[in-house]
């Protein structure tokens, strides 16, 4: 399953780039994520929890930053994540990366992701909605974020 | 898990089991009463090899929970030939070629009986419709509808069973 | 995986035991829907409450004003073969009709069908072209809400914990009125629509149509109103040209998934095609 987003953010580059390697920071702007812990420095152990209607999943995994190249602009994350509760898993890769947009600052975010066990019964369109929602959400409250930051 | 004591009559016999709140009928029928007539096919309540009658009407037993039984009368194939018609419905299907492996059969005798109890005289884009969540991998369901159309004749001359 | 199955014997305490069950507390009318989600892995409740009690719940009945009343814990069949729900509307017996097959008609409920609020289902487009409303309980306190306020997402409802639905009530019809369901169903893959629309309208002596209601299923993560649609039919003649315009605003006010029963592009072309043909039906009735 493949996502593209692209969100125009109301911060410069630098304080954008800042955020998206603090992961802690960033897990905060994730709706459902929770229990964020460093394994290393680019490594973090957490939980991300997915609702859709009456059917609940609490994801527990691993996101690691693979590659970063903040000249660029350019990043690439891994996650893996799985509920034991529904026998399900996440396996997805994340290329970020930070463009200007006039005075905003773009961000685009390709996804690729695989769903593993029952998660995968709801069908590709939920799960595709429930990405965008959540994807969504992420980018609002990482523009708030990078907002706040002095 | 809870387990509750559930009242049900099976072919006309009246039976009492205690079961777990999860228990579904199909498998209380196939395991617990090895009353194996009645297949398991999909699971999801498509393919229509578990149809049963519960109080005269057609469901499929693979998504029904025993609990939902309690108090009820059940017919499986078992017990098809019992019911007003059932019989009939078993000769059409041999005289006019409804089977060949014979996995959906039950499936089909049971929603054909239900089917004739409720529009006798339904017209055959009434029976497809009616028919048509039991599926068939082997005959292309014209002797099925062959069949059902034979008892509808033979009904309609008086010769019903 | 484990629950306790209670069946309370009174609305209040069915709320009470939802309420304090939380988000693994789930209702249980026909199953059909329960069940699969349970089987599927996708439900892993604690516990489980079963309406079957709940006498008030059953039942269709006319009401004094000449609408009908559907009682939420009605089967999908007993709705469908129903004389009054006939009465009231062929085309709503059809839609029930066209849920499935027999043997989940005779299983699920209403109250179920709208619960689980899957976009591609039958009854709410229909249902919400007949202006119905939704009576909900939470204890002894009651709320009515316009059938269409009742979905919000697939999968999820307007209902909080501790809240079930009662029935639905549908106003009496327009004497001038005449509704009809269209359900597209290119593949028999499911039994869930690629496309359907359902349209309500009411025509005036001098032929313009005076009211008009056009839901679509199966275009969005709810039931669809097409407001534009209806605009623009309302105070015209229904000529072809008429109608073909005003389905082509049907676009714009969906935002169709694309799955295995169509593309999103394709639902969204089939969608004006099943308004204009729906509404031609009726003119032409």
């Amino acid at each position: 399953m493949r996502f593209e987003h692209t969100v125009r953010i109301a911060a410069s580059r630098a304080v954008l780039w800042e955020l998206l390697m603090d992961i802690p920071r960033v897990a905060a702007c994730v709706p459902g994520a929770e229990a964020v812990t460093a394994l290393d420095d680019d490594a973090y152990r957490g939980a991300l929890r997915v609702q859709v209607g009456p059917i609940r999943v609490r994801l527990e995994g691993q996101l690691a930053i693979v590659e970063r190249d903040e000249e660029a602009g350019t990043a690439s994350m891994r996650l893996d994540a799985a509920d034991r509760g529904s026998a399900s898993g996440v396996a997805a890769t994340v290329a970020l990366s930070l463009g200007r947009a006039g005075d905003l600052t773009e961000l685009r975010l390709e996804t690729e992701a695989r769903i593993l066990g029952r998660l995968g019964e709801l069908g590709q369109p939920i799960i595709k909605r429930k990405a965008d929602q959540i994807i969504g959400e992420f980018a609002r409250n990482l523009e708030r974020a990078a907002a706040a930051r002095p | 898990m809870s387990t509750h004591r559930v009242r049900v009559r099976v072919n006309g016999t009246a039976l009492e089991r205690e079961v777990p709140a999860d228990r579904l009928l199909l498998d209380l029928l196939r395991e617990d009463l090895a009353l194996t007539g009645t297949k398991e096919g999909c699971g999801i309540g498509v393919c229509g090899l578990c149809s049963v009658l519960v109080d005269d009407e057609v469901v499929s037993a693979c998504l029904l929970p025993v609990i939902l039984v309690d108090g009820r009368s059940v017919v499986t194939i078992e017990g098809l030939a019992d019911r007003p018609g059932g019989a009939a419905l078993q000769d059409a299907f041999l005289v006019h070629g409804g089977f060949q492996c014979g996995i959906c059969t039950p499936g089909q005798l049971i929603s054909a009986s239900a089917l004739l109890a409720a529009s006798p005289r339904a017209n055959e884009a009434e029976v497809r419709d009616w028919m048509k969540g039991n599926l068939c991998r082997c005959t292309g369901y014209y002797g099925i509808l062959r069949s059902i159309a034979a008892v509808q004749a033979g009904a309609a001359e008086g010769d019903g069973r | 995986m484990s629950f306790d199955y209670v069946v309370p014997g009174s609305l209040a305490e069915a709320s009470d035991l939802l309420a304090r069950g939380g988000p693994d507390a789930h209702a249980l009318a026909g199953g059909t829907a329960l069940v699969l989600m349970y089987k599927q892995g996708l439900l892993r409740p604690e516990k489980v409450v079963g309406l079957g009690r709940l006498a008030e719940l059953r039942g269709v009945r006319r009401l004094e004003d000449g609408g009908l009343w559907l009682g939420a814990m009605t089967t999908l069949r007993a709705i469908e073969t129903h004389p009054e729900v006939a009465a009231h509307s062929p085309a709503l017996a059809l839609a029930f009709a066209s849920v499935a097959t027999v043997r989940i008609r005779n299983q699920a409920t209403l109250g179920g069908n709208l619960a689980h609020a899957d976009p591609a289902q039958d009854p709410p487009p229909m249902l919400v072209a007949l202006d119905a409303t939704v009576e909900i309980a939470r204890g002894l306190t009651r709320r009515t809400l316009p059938l269409g306020e009742l979905f919000r997402d697939i999968f999820e409802t307007a209902l909080v914990p501790g809240e079930l639905i009662v029935g639905i009530r549908l106003p009496p019809l327009a004497p001038r009125a005449r509704a009809t369901y269209l359900k597209f169903l290119p593949r028999t893959e499911d039994d869930y629509a690629t496309v359907s629309v359902a349209v309500r309208l009411a025509v005036a002596e001098d032929g313009r149509c005076s009211d008009a209601r056009v839901c679509l299923g199966s275009v969005g993560s709810t039931p669809v109103r097409a407001r534009a649609v209806e605009r623009a039919l309302v105070g015209h003649a229904l000529t072809d040209h008429a109608i073909s315009d005003a389905a082509a605003l049907v676009a714009q006010e969906i935002d169709p998934l694309g799955d295995a029963r169509g593309s999103a592009a394709y639902k969204r072309e089939m969608a004006a095609v099943c308004t204009r043909r729906a509404i031609a039906t009726l003119r032409d009735a």
